[in-house]
């Protein structure tokens, strides 16, 4: 009964994870793209110096688009009214939610069209703080001053920042409340769809290119713009490529359960080899009983599948909708796929069969004196020849290092013995349990070291973000001034002005490929920890240079340290000469570095500034949290036009989290793998346990304790793990180059530099003791609790 | 042999419950095993002797009854577990099927009691476990792994192993079940030998050749025990044969020196000496008594009249050393029963013939 289970449940959880990953897959890939879809997503996005309703008028005339709406959206941070706990947003001001045409909202709680002093929440935001409808959240204005908006509706928006998952949570509003949080009456973004080819990129571009020169000659400059195509969501490749890897592990999955199924149905075939002699003795062939057998792995298929499809069909809704609110798109509703469906009965029928073909064929073919006899399945009966059996390489090896080792004076007690060299005895079942546990724990293993590549890779980033406090005002400052002023605040150590330029990179026919920021420290800024991956950093006497992240290559393939790239920087055309290439996420644009001392001049602010760098004495997290405060509340009261202090590691933290979210995610399928790797050891624990039940039976008769027998079991199983702990130490290695490789291109689109944490390595190590512990405590009761009538009864 | 008893078991009953019902495998066995005995446990398949082995060993529970061994109760206040352990210390078992563990070499299974009890230091066990498979003549096998020797091997390091931890009594079922007869003998040989050291040996076996090397045969059928007496003295009949006289012949004690049969007078009954001496005497002309022989345990008389239908031949009395038990089998009973036994009442005849010889030759000397 307990091994039919154990069959059963060993093709169920193939079946499961194939059906959970295969279906969810489907679901994710047909409904994100349609909910995305379905929302009307702008074609085009321009962000632009701030327009009034009537050069919108004038842009709705323009050929080839259909729609345009113009936006405001602005960052401005906001709280609940109990907490002082700010969250940064970004604010949407939709001029009229009746009837808009693009980036739709769908309606979670409330309404999606608030009214004067009212407010819709992504539904984003309720991560970040808990707010139902009704509530009230306070919002910052930029002279430090709080209004209070009421909440009148969650909204999911598949739409807006699809592209960006690293970006901050949305809130929107009407035109009417922008006054009430002191911003102009005026948009400055413009959302458009084309009116053919909403799926054709290169048309799409041209049109942006189009509707872009007609904004700028009308005096309005863009600073950046955004294409994307009507039916394929931005992050599809991306999550793509995730699925793909989740997919991989359900393959793995499957194989993992079907050496599960082989261990599991080989036992039981050999548990019934007397029975097979018997059949064989009244008459039965070797195909009639190849046949049964096929049957009965048949009924156990259909059992699994009777459990594994209905659950998988769930998990796969259920994993779709946990990813589908990660990236804030809908799902078009519970269904059947009919794909997973099939797949999952293949894997179901198939996998048994394929598993067992081999036990029941060596089963069907035995001879009716070795079953009924029970040699084949049994080590212990006697042989009456003498020295019948020589003793395997193996054995004798195992021999030499004990007599070795004794000869050293290091001896073994016996009951350790009994459980290192039972590890051995079943060498192909061994084979299989090392076989799953290993690929668990190798997984295992690799996401942790991916996991710290990629906190490596943010870690990497943050060189670029030194400094401890960003200070933004909404003029500019002269930077002696604003450095004393600074200075007044204790803690201060240095003060950098930085300038900054967008910017769009073009392709040689003048088609934009790239938007471009710059940002221009001091030459010699100590705030910026450069490390070029080639070419060098900026150096002094550079003008027209930049340093620019491994992105570009993405456009410019061949594009190299000394090369030239043509930019368009305020409407102008200009030539910039890149220096070098570093590494950095790429978030709605590309990010160059330039000097501070040429882009200052360009944009008519030498020494002067609107964004100023501040050190502390100090660098921790809540430190430059106290102080982004401290200086927040100097330079208000002080009289400046401060936006917003930000401390240095917050910009990170956002992006952290949603890396945290993958990271969670493949942490889930490890755990998973390495479940199904203690599962497969405790069949292994059960199986041996019961072969060799007799021989639990003899230790009892000759005095071993409960403990003892306990202890066998269990140092076993505890061996096991540790030797797949061993196989899973090199195995992690290329699966964490596999697993960052693609993590990296999907999240960063950039392969990057793999690092190892001893902590995945200790982490798998404490918790394989444990499994394995866990997974032989079961049948080591059982076998403690053997009587010794039961097992030598039957002679 | 000495009179300790080593083993004891007390109205010991053990009923097995499965779904066609309730059968009672041992039905209230009585018996006592002494230090030094070799004791062979004797019966047909089915009859019991393997269950009778499991309660002396704590390997099976009774269903009730008491068993004591070496001065402990085994069933009571000790579970499966602290069986083990007292078991390891004090009783050494060898199986039919030998039952070496498997991936251990001779010498690491003859070690292995001794690390499960813990006795002998550490260093010390592999010298012990040497010297005893010296004493089974393995010591150049010590290396190889069971299934590398022959079986007669496999069971001489068996019994090196059940006396790892020096214990005083060695339990065997069936030890000589599974090998030819030239290592059998090696076996029983070793277990005299030891019995001869002052362990106590009990045996469960099927062969009835193998009794006559022991020193106690106790028959078991259909889960009672056969009067030892009865065995001894037909040792051709049938075991359910011995188990029906055992059951239904009448007890009779006698006092030391008491008269049991006079010369001459009618015999009506066969006789069977469960304990003490008796005496056969034939009076003298001069009234003067002389012992023809001596009866032990096992022996009987009164077989010579019932057969030939005379008066006694001599007279029997309890010796006057001590008190006597006596089974006694009416006439008809005993005429039924070599009837039923024709090789029982050949060698009975015989045996009536060499006692009115010998008696014929006493009294020509008287």
């Amino acid at each position: 009964m307990t091994r039919t289970l154990l069959v059963v449940f060993s093709i169920a959880v193939g079946v499961f994870s194939i059906g959970v990953i295969s279906g969810a897959h489907v679901i994710i890939e047909n409904d994100m793209s349609a909910s995305y879809a379905a929302n009307r997503p702008a074609n085009l996005e321009l962000r632009t110096e701030d327009f009034d309703r009537d050069f919108l008028a004038m842009l709705q005339n323009a050929s080839g688009i259909v729609d345009v709406e113009g936006r405001r959206v602005f960052n401005i941070r906001a709280r609940r009214t109990d907490s002082s706990l700010w969250t940064n947003l970004d604010i949407v001001a939709v001029d009229d939610f009746e009837n808009n045409t693009i980036n739709l909202l769908t309606l979670v709680a409330g309404s999606v069209s608030p009214g004067k002093r009212e407010v819709v929440m992504e539904r984003e935001v309720l991560e970040e703080f808990k707010i139902a409808v009704g509530e009230e959240v306070v919002f910052e204005l930029p002279d430090g001053s709080t209004k209070t908006l009421k909440v009148v509706g969650i909204a999911q928006d598949p739409t807006t920042g699809a592209d960006d998952f690293l970006a901050p949570p949305f809130a929107y509003i009407s035109m009417d409340t922008l006054a009430t949080l002191r911003q102009p009456d005026s948009f400055n973004r413009v959302y458009a769809t084309v009116e053919t080819g909403q799926n054709d990129e290169n048309h799409i571009r041209v049109m942006a290119a189009d509707l872009k020169e007609r904004v700028e000659k009308s005096g309005v400059a863009v600073y950046r713009s955004r294409t994307a195509m009507s039916n394929e969501h931005p992050l599809a490749s991306t999550v793509n490529a995730i699925l793909g890897i989740l997919l991989a592990l359900g393959i793995l999955i499957v194989f993992l359960s079907s050496s599960l199924i082989a261990n599991t149905l080989a036992a039981l075939l050999n548990q019934h080899l007397r029975h097979i002699g018997v059949m064989k003795l009244v008459g039965g062939c070797n195909s009639q009983v190849f046949a049964m057998y096929l049957v009965l792995i048949l009924s156990f298929g259909i059992l699994a599948l009777l459990i594994a499809v209905p659950a998988g069909g769930l998990g796969a809704y259920e994993l779709a909708n946990f990813i589908a609110q990660k990236l804030s798109f809908g799902l078009l509703g519970r269904r059947i796929v009919p794909l997973a469906f099939f797949i999952q009965i293949a894997v179901g029928i198939l996998v048994p069969l394929l598993a067992g073909f081999v036990p029941v064929i060596n089963g069907s073919r035995i001879k009716v004196l070795s079953a009924i006899s029970g040699e084949a399945a049994d080590e212990m009966v006697s042989r009456p020849e003498v020295g019948a059996k020589r003793e395997s390489a193996f054995e004798r090896f195992q021999h030499q290092v004990t007599a070795s080792l004794a000869r050293r004076g290091i001896h073994f007690p016996r009951p350790l013995l009994i459980s290192l060299r039972n590890t051995f005895r079943r060498k192909s079942r061994l084979m299989l349990t090392l076989f799953t546990l290993t690929m668990g724990g190798a997984i295992f293993i690799a996401v942790f070291n991916v996991r710290t590549t990629l906190f490596d890779y943010m870690d990497n980033v943050g060189r670029y973000f030194v400094a401890d406090v960003t200070l933004d005002f909404d003029q500019p400052y002269r930077l002696t001034e604003i450095e004393a002023v600074a200075r007044q605040v204790p803690g201060v150590v240095d003060v950098e002005g930085w300038a900054f330029a967008t910017a769009e990179v073009l392709y040689p026919d003048g088609t934009v490929a790239e938007n471009l920021t710059v940002l221009a420290p001091p030459v010699e800024s100590q705030m910026v920890n450069a490390e070029p991956v080639s070419g060098r950093w900026l150096q002094v006497g550079d003008s027209k240079s930049i340093a620019i992240t491994e992105g570009i290559l993405r456009s410019f393939p061949d594009l190299k340290p000394g090369d030239s790239l043509n930019v368009k920087v305020g409407g102008r055309e200009q030539t910039w000469e890149v220096v070098g290439f570093f590494k950095f996420i790429d978030r709605e644009g590309l990010i160059a570095y330039g000097t501070y001392e040429y882009f200052s001049r360009e944009t008519n602010l030498a020494n002067r500034s609107v964004s100023f760098r501040v050190v502390t004495d100090r660098h921790d997290k809540p430190y430059q949290a106290e102080m982004s405060e401290l200086l927040d509340k100097h330079f208000r009261d002080a009289g400046y036009k401060l936006r917003q202090a930000q401390p240095g590691l917050s910009a990170l933290s956002n992006a952290t989290e949603s890396l945290d979210i993958l990271v969670i995610f493949l942490l889930i399928m490890a755990v998973l793998t390495a479940i199904v790797g203690a599962m497969g050891l405790t069949g292994t624990m059960g199986m041996n346990v019961l072969e060799r039940t007799r021989e639990i039976g003899i230790m009892r008769a000759i005095g071993a304790v409960d403990r003892e027998v306990m202890r066998m079991v269990m140092v076993e199983g505890m061996v096991i793990g540790g030797i797949s702990w061993v196989l899973g130490l090199f195995l992690s290695i290329p699966f964490t180059y596999l697993l960052s490789l693609i993590v990296s291109l999907a999240v960063f689109e950039t392969p990057i530099d793999v690092v190892f944490t001893p902590v995945g390595y200790l982490i798998w190590l404490g918790l394989v003791i444990v499994l394995s512990a866990v997974a032989s405590v079961l049948p080591a009761r059982n076998a403690a609790r053997l009587t010794i009538r039961e097992v030598l009864s039957y002679e | 042999m000495s009179a300790i008893p080593m083993i004891e078991l007390r109205q010991v009953v053990k009923t097995f419950k499965n779904a066609a019902g309730e059968f009672t495998v041992l039905k209230g066995i009585d018996l006592t095993l002494h230090q030094g005995e070799f004791v062979a446990i004797v019966g047909k398949s089915g009859s019991g002797k393997s269950t009778l082995l499991n309660m002396m060993t704590g390997i099976d529970h009774p269903s009730s009854g008491q068993v004591v061994v070496n001065d402990t109760d085994l069933y009571a206040r000790m579970n499966e577990s602290q069986r083990s352990l007292w078991r390891g210390k004090n009783m050494g078992i060898v199986f039919q099927f030998f039952q070496l563990l498997p991936m251990l070499t001779l010498l690491e299974n003859v070690m292995l009691p001794m690390d499960y009890v813990g006795m002998y230091d550490f260093d010390e066990r592999p010298e012990r476990a040497l010297n005893l498979l010296k004493l089974v003549g393995l010591e150049n096998q010590a290396n190889k792994l069971p299934a590398a020797v022959s079986t007669g091997q496999q069971q001489a390091a068996a019994i090196a192993r059940a006396l790892a931890t020096d214990p005083p009594l060695l339990v065997a079922d069936e030890p000589t079940g599974n090998l030819d007869s030239r290592s059998a003998d090696i076996i029983i040989n070793l277990f005299q030998a030891l019995a001869d050291q002052g362990k106590t040996i009990v045996m469960v076996t099927h062969d009835p050749s193998l009794t006559s090397r022991t020193s106690r045969t106790i028959i078991i059928s259909d889960g009672e025990l056969v009067d030892e007496a009865v065995a001894q003295a037909l040792p051709l009949l049938h075991h359910r044969q011995m188990l029906a006289i055992t059951k239904t012949a009448g007890r009779k004690h006698i006092e030391a020196g008491q008269m049991i049969i006079s010369r001459d007078s009618q015999v009506d009954a066969f006789y069977i000496l469960c304990a003490g001496t008796v005496d056969v005497v034939l009076t003298g002309k001069k009234r003067e008594d002389t012992i023809v022989s001596r009866l032990e345990p096992g022996q009987f008389f009164g077989e010579v009249e019932l057969l030939r239908g005379d008066k006694s031949i001599a007279s029997v009395r309890a010796a006057s050393d001590g008190p006597v038990e006596l089974l006694v089998i009416a006439r008809n009973a005993f005429l039924d029963l070599l009837k039923q036994s024709p090789l029982t009442e050949e060698t009975i005849a015989k045996i009536v013939q060499r006692r009115l010889a010998e008696n014929k030759s006493a009294d020509r000397r008287e």
